[in-house]
């Protein structure tokens, strides 16, 4: 496997694993890394500003000059990698909701693995530890939280249209819960409201900049959202 | 003032210029600068007023309703009438603000704030064993919200009123379980089948005051 040392001492695995890396420069100068590698290295460095960049000035003043500074490339850079600002914002946040629902699904997944079929009756439980998961994931990237939670602009469709399916894929992951194993559905729309009140929520909160208060948020988050169990 | 919020809401936040804010509210660049810093400044200050009128209209149709299931109900049609009668400034109020920064962001809170306060009366009425967590007003009023913005991103108003019994339900729920929330639900249905072109009529309650 190639492997990629870093000025900050880290070490680098192959592009598929490069996303749990903080995103350290590479070396200046020739250096020998594969130039694949460097473009994959290139692009996280910029999904990773792009969010930041959001936390930072809101959608409201965004610019890609921005991104780029925070991401440490050239505007060149920038374009080879995205048509323009909004093709960025789009790709970071697919990206983070991605990563935001693998989360919830692992989590759960792992305790169904642990125990049993008890964990897999045990929808309450099941529950409580994919909204732990999904609150620890955002704590622990508060400028992710602000740009998952935050409502983009409605100009920009494909964007709207990335919330909207990260509404209805956590949506999908709270309907599982919410199904009664006896035959009722839960209301169709239900789960969509829930998820809606839960992102104003931790928007709220992810504003205040303080991590711990989304951890806090927990076992509230977790009562509201099965209130209806 | 309004000439911001609905300039704001038909095209965007970050695509209106102050010169499309003076074509549509008259006046020239130095007077605009001389009365606002900037257009986030102008933004803020006509938010500042049509947010204050919205909630005193929507505290209003919520005191004035006996009960508080009915009290809530009425200050949810109270707010779709007013998004479907003033669908761009609602899109500004509820959609837009989240890009204009702040401080227009912080008046937005605010009223969040205090209509999840209002909301959170009906704990006197709750047994406190069985109170629902603290941050259940601020999520309630979420919801809703999401809903509002829900459709008008889909600019399908229509579904605006076809999810009055579900968000009943949802506010009902959140606060009072699974059983009351069954019970708002079907209230809520009754009324929208009964009334539905009573309640979609009206309309320009907010402006008038």
């Amino acid at each position: 496997m190639t492997e990629l040392r870093l000025i900050g001492g880290t070490a680098l695995a192959e592009p598929e694993e490069v996303k749990a890396v903080p995103t350290l420069r590479l070396p200046p100068g020739r250096h020998g890394i594969p130039a694949d590698l460097v473009r994959a290295h290139q692009r996280l460095r910029l999904l990773e500003a792009a969010a930041t960049a959001v936390a930072e000035q809101g959608y409201g003043r965004i610019t890609a000059a921005r991104v780029t500074e925070l991401a440490g490339v050239s505007s060149r850079t920038f374009y080879q990698h995205f048509e323009d600002l909004w093709a960025c914002l789009l790709a970071a946040y697919e990206t983070d909701a991605a990563r935001l629902c693998e989360e919830i699904e692992a989590a759960c997944a792992a305790l169904v693995e642990e125990r049993g079929p008890v964990a897999e009756a045990d929808r309450r439980g099941r529950a409580t530890v994919g909204i732990a998961a999904a609150l620890g994931f955002l704590a622990a990237e508060p400028d992710v939280a602000r740009l998952l939670s935050a409502e983009p602009p409605p100009q920009v469709a494909a964007l709207s249209g990335a919330r909207r399916d990260l509404i209805e894929r956590l949506g999908a992951l709270l309907r599982e819960v919410l199904a009664d194993p006896h035959g009722a559905t839960p209301m169709p729309g239900l789960e969509r409201r829930l998820i809606g009140a839960a992102l104003a929520l931790v928007s709220t909160r992810a504003a205040n900049g303080d991590p711990q208060r989304l951890r806090d948020l927990e076992p509230e988050l977790t009562e509201l959202l099965l209130a209806s169990l | 003032m309004a000439g911001v919020l609905i300039a704001c809401g038909e095209v965007g936040f970050r695509e209106t210029s102050v010169r499309a804010i003076l074509e549509r509210s008259g006046g020239h660049r130095a007077q605009f600068y001389q009365h606002f810093e900037s257009k986030e400044d102008c933004f803020a200050q006509a938010y500042a007023v049509w947010i204050e009128r919205l909630c005193v209209s929507l505290l209003e149709a919520a005191a004035t309703t006996p009960g508080w299931e009915g009290g809530v109900r009425e200050a949810i049609v109270r707010l779709f009438q007013f998004v479907t009668a003033r669908p761009a400034i609602a899109r500004a109020l509820f959609v837009e603000v989240q890009i204009a920064g702040e401080p227009a962001l912080a008046r937005h809170e605010a009223a969040i704030e205090r209509l999840a306060a209002a909301i959170d009366g009906v704990r006197a009425d709750i047994d406190p064993a069985l109170a629902p967590p603290e941050a259940t007003g601020v999520f309630v009023v979420g919801g809703i919200e999401s809903c509002v913005v829900e459709a008008l991103g889909e600019g399908n108003l229509n579904r605006l009123w076809d999810a009055l019994p579900e968000l009943m339900h949802f506010v009902a729920g959140s606060y009072l379980g699974k059983e009351e929330a069954e019970g708002a639900f079907e209230r809520a249905s009754i009324l929208l089948g009964r009334e539905r072109a009573r309640l979609t009529g009206a309309g320009e309650e907010v402006e008038e005051r």
